[in-house]
């Protein structure tokens, strides 16, 4: 019982990857936005594109770990 | 069936803290542990690395390649604090650049040396990287009651706001403001954790799968292998990745408490 509530549970966290799916979406879609009115600022906004990338996937990494502590450490 | 491999361990079990040299002082338990260990190896390893190209007054006109290795990391870090941190003489600057690059090199080979396999990643723990960013945070507020005083904490509330929303937005800045501190800390823990992890269960079904010995699970066998050696490349950039972060959001941090906002 408890081990398919576990189980239930840790699939249940591994939902947050859509909002995580959704944000690196997004913050390469609007690159590609700017990139493409501003050429000269490519590099530039690279950068602050990978910024917002690893924030982004920080924020995804939250969902796995949630998934991990049911699983192995309760 | 070949049975190698295919004890089940939980992908956690790397993260296990063991003592090398136990020691008890008093109540306290003061063990020399395998973080320790690691934590040792990498300040060695950049300590080496610094003392070894600065030995002759200050290394080469012409670099070599590990010269070259150190200028770059210096000059990477000095760019970001002055891009990030604004409204000051480059003097005052200089103030806080030892810190931030100290962290930076840290992080950054903490990160990489746990990418070497059967070592011990020192970031992925919880108490490490919370005790580096709270006592980085501390410092940032103490930065920042030094310069402004009490004027502080007009940085709670933004100008130009209706006086019946202050309450709130004094408070939800206040919480936002003390919760930097423990997303610094959380984001970079996640982050080795949860791709370590990752490394690890993979690898896990590939080995699985070879030791399954018939020539359909050899052949399926080098899907989850290819995955892993991606997985491990963008582990590195991961590494790489986070320890960047860390630094700009000390940057960027240590920006407000100087400037307000």
């Amino acid at each position: 019982m408890l081990e398919g509530a576990k189980s239930i549970g840790a699939g249940a966290a591994t939902i947050a990857s859509a909002g995580a799916a959704i944000g690196i979406g997004n913050v390469f879609s609007s690159l590609i936005h700017s990139v493409a009115r501003n050429p000269s600022l490519a590099k530039q906004s690279f950068g602050y594109a990978i910024l917002g990338f690893a924030l982004t996937e920080a924020i995804a990494l939250f969902a796995p770990m949630m998934a991990f502590l049911i699983l192995f450490v309760f | 069936m070949n049975q190698i491999g295919l004890v089940a361990q939980s992908p956690l079990d790397q993260f296990e803290i063991v003592p090398l040299i136990p020691m008890n002082i008093g109540n306290f338990y003061f063990s020399f542990t395998n973080p320790s260990l690691f934590m040792l190896l990498t300040l060695s390893f950049f300590l080496l690395l610094i003392h070894f190209i600065t030995k002759k007054g200050g290394g080469n006109l012409v670099p070599n390649a590990w010269q070259s290795l150190v200028e770059l990391l210096y000059d990477f870090v000095l760019n970001l604090v002055k891009e990030q941190i604004g409204g000051l003489s480059g003097n005052v600057k200089q103030m806080f650049f030892p810190c931030i690059l100290v962290t930076f090199l840290f992080l950054l080979f903490c990160n990489l040396q746990g990418m070497i396999p059967y070592s011990f990643t020192v970031t992925s723990h919880f108490l490490i990287t919370l005790a580096l960013s709270f006592s980085i945070f501390i410092g940032i507020t103490i930065v920042g009651f030094q310069r402004h005083g009490l004027h502080f904490f007009s940085f709670l509330l933004p100008a130009g706001v209706p006086l019946p929303l202050a309450p709130f937005l004094v408070l939800l800045e206040l919480i936002s403001y003390c919760f930097r501190a423990l997303s610094l800390g959380i984001r970079l823990f996640a982050n080795m954790m949860a791709g370590h992890s990752l490394v690890k269960i993979l690898s896990g079904f590939a080995w699985t799968m070879l030791c399954m010995n018939e020539i359909f699970y050899f052949i399926g066998a080098l899907g989850p292998l290819f995955i892993v050696l991606a997985l491990t490349g963008l582990e590195l950039g991961v590494a790489i990745l986070q320890a960047y972060v860390f630094t700009i959001l000390i940057c960027i941090y240590l920006n407000d408490a100087i400037n307000l906002h």
